[in-house]
């Protein structure tokens, strides 16, 4: 049993004038299930990667059970703390999942003939033995993040951190190992602590609440923790406007028996489905349920059955080129789309490559102001901020004018006043250049006067909400 | 054979032949490895790639060569089979050895530093996910009216960048499995390095010099 003590933690990033944690002190006790919460950029990650001992730290600011991590010998650390990431692909050294548990337990000089045995428990304790010898990167995401829970329990890790460890899987996958979670912290006596800003489902798994905001950390009493669950209710859509297309409509984009497989799993059972033009189609649904691959698929980059037709032609016999002219994709990270160093530089290649003669240099001065982007033209893109390089995304992306435009999380990461300035100008240049929106997005509020569509994906099946029209 | 002897010698024959103009040598190398390849299973059609590659560049050289009129048949003869000999033995290698073996034998046997064993695997089990970003890059710049070609260096910047954000995450989650440079660990799967190996290796060599030998002028 280990208990995480944080004193006095203060930390900064390089070129950053304001510290991301500010003199926090903290105390996670031994055998306790904490979740972790605050903003997006709130620093959840800073924090735990400083316990982890993944970024340098002053001597004795963290320390467990009273000893820092720089007293513990380099080869037992990884006994005391571990942590699971949020990108589940880029953890792992080996090619399959046995080989990776070997790998981790070498490294602890565990005695070659004990290792088998100790990979076995950790993968049945999992529920993953029919995994042993697959190759990691054949494992969906929600596989992969059971794979290196199980790496953790093979090493038998005093303290289990987690990075928002969900951000990209299924529910089923995410109630499995939020159990096993329960299961050691309060059978194995291990610390947990996980960061997530979405509070909903941990109810019945977490002891305790911690909030982290404006670099401090405050502890909730298990009484108001409790409350907090049971009140935090996932923003709720209040669609008033929203109707059900009519049967008779003409589609643009038009799926016949179209279905999405990931890695052998079920996204979208066949089902036919139609997307319409100089309209704006919201789609919903929990994480991992296949939003982001249904639009990778109207993008020609994903593998689905079925057909998908454009204006009446199959996609596959569109040539990739044209079709970007007409269906783009504005992908969740941002920086995928940026081919050039500064903001000006991003913007000029837009208005050089637009297809429609609509956007003059005024017009985008006038908008980089309102987006409070005017001051950062000769600055490099990647030192914006994330919600920065999100709007300047959006911005080259309206530029361009595709007929259809495809937006995976587009406001990920903006402030309450940024949504507002961005729907506004979606809706102006969709009023004046007819342009047909399909969006996906988990942040609902101020979309009540844009959305006329809503998708719903449930139960592996799209489906449209809303009254008849 | 042990992965890392199997390395050494594929080193050491291909530095000799390198400098010593002997196509008989050639020859036969090329027919070891082809016979190697075979009785390993390696696919017909990889077999057919490996021929047709050497056999391209190695003909357009030999042609060039001929054009330019100053170079002996002796001399185009051993280009030729040279080239041929490189890739097939490369291909004998690259076909029969397993990267974790490899890895593996490099750190137990040849005590290479795990650090670059390690480091080194983990980047190739990437392949498939640098396949995939380089699509991914591909389309999102033609949704912004621009063509990248492999050659564009554009390209290359992006993936690049998304590399180093990679290598960032795998270099934090070794450490986090435990990992710890020069730090000694325990082997589950010992690549055994037996006489046989070393028999392999030394007379694997010794025919080699005596073909030289023979076939100089």
């Amino acid at each position: 049993m280990v208990n995480v003590s944080i004193h006095n933690l203060t930390f900064s990033y390089p070129q950053q004038a304001q510290p991301v944690l500010n003199a926090v002190n903290a105390n996670f006790p031994a055998g306790q299930f904490s979740l972790l919460t605050g903003v997006s950029g709130g620093g959840k990650s800073t924090l735990l990667k400083l316990v982890a001992g993944l970024l340098p730290t002053d001597a004795m600011t963290v320390t467990f059970n009273g000893q820092s991590l720089a007293q513990i010998p380099a080869t037992q650390r990884s006994q005391t703390v571990a942590m699971l990431f949020q990108e589940p692909s880029t953890q792992f050294t080996m090619d399959t999942v046995a080989n990776e548990l070997q790998f981790a337990l070498e490294n602890q000089q565990v005695p070659a003939d004990e290792i088998s045995q100790r990979v076995t428990a950790a993968l049945d304790f999992i529920g993953i033995a029919p995994l042993r010898d697959r190759k990691l990167m054949h494992l969906s995401g929600g596989e992969q993040q059971k794979v290196a829970l199980a790496i953790i329990v093979a090493m038998d890790s005093a303290v289990i951190l987690l990075d928002e460890p969900f951000a990209s899987i299924d529910p089923a996958t995410r109630l499995v190992l939020l159990q096993r979670l329960a299961q050691l912290s309060r059978e194995r006596g291990k610390t947990v602590i996980l960061a997530d800003h979405d509070l909903s489902g941990y109810t019945d798994y977490v002891d305790r609440l911690t909030v982290l905001a404006d670099g401090r950390l405050s502890h909730l009493s298990p009484e108001a923790t409790q409350e907090r669950l049971a009140n935090f209710a996932p923003a709720r859509l209040r669609l008033q406007h929203v109707t059900v297309p009519g049967d008779n409509q003409p589609a643009l984009l038009q799926g016949t028996q179209l279905s999405l497989a990931t890695n052998g799993r079920t996204l979208i059972a066949p089902q036919d489905l139609g997307l319409f033009a100089h309209h704006t189609t919201l789609i919903t649904g929990p994480n991992g349920s296949g939003k982001s691959t249904l639009f990778r698929s109207l993008v020609k980059l994903g593998h689905y059955e079925g057909v998908i037709t454009y204006d009446g032609t199959d996609i596959h016999r569109l040539k990739r080129r044209p079709y970007a002219r007409q269906v783009a994709l504005m992908f969740q990270s941002a920086a995928t789309q940026f081919l050039n160093v500064t903001v000006d530089e991003e913007l000029a290649l837009s208005l050089k490559n637009s297809y429609a003669d609509h956007f003059t240099t005024t017009m985008v001065t006038h908008l980089l102001t309102e987006l409070n982007l005017a001051d950062r033209r000769e600055q490099i893109i990647y030192t914006l901020s994330s919600g920065q390089q999100k709007k300047l995304q959006l911005l080259c992306m309206l530029i361009m004018a595709p007929d259809v435009l495809l937006l995976d999380e587009p406001f990920k990461g903006l402030d309450y006043e940024s949504i507002q300035t961005v729907i506004q100008i979606l809706k102006r240049v969709q009023r004046e250049l007819n342009l047909t929106y399909i969006l996906v997005s988990h942040q609902l509020s101020g979309l009540d006067t844009f959305i006329d569509y809503h998708l719903q994906l449930a139960d592996q099946h799209l489906t449209y909400l809303g009254v008849s029209a | 054979m042990n992965p890392s002897l199997k390395l050494a010698l594929l080193v050491l024959v291909a530095l000799e032949i390198s400098f010593t103009h002997v196509w008989t040598v050639n020859i036969a190398l090329i027919v070891v490895s082809l016979i190697l390849m075979v009785w390993s299973h390696v696919a017909f059609k990889r077999l057919v790639m490996l021929t047709l590659i050497p056999v391209f560049f190695g003909g357009a050289l030999v042609w060039s060569l001929t054009l330019r009129g100053t170079a002996s048949t002796h001399f185009l003869l051993v280009i030729f089979t040279r080239m041929v000999a490189y890739v097939y033995m490369g291909g004998w290698f690259a076909q029969t050895t397993n990267p974790l073996t490899l890895t593996r034998s490099l750190e137990q046997n040849a005590k290479l530093p795990s650090k670059f064993a390690y480091g080194f695997l983990a980047a190739f089990n990437l392949m498939p996910k640098i396949q995939a970003e380089v699509a991914t890059i591909k389309a999102a710049a033609l949704m912004r009216g621009q063509v990248l070609h492999f050659w564009s260096p554009q390209l290359y910047f992006k993936v690049i960048l998304a590399a180093m954000n990679w290598s960032d995450q795998l270099a934090s989650a070794m450490t986090s499995h435990g990992f710890v440079e020069d730090a000694p660990r325990t082997h589950a799967s010992e690549i055994p390095l037996i006489t046989r190996d070393w028999v392999l290796l030394v007379g694997s060599l010794a025919l080699v010099q005596i073909g030289l030998f023979v076939g100089l002028p």
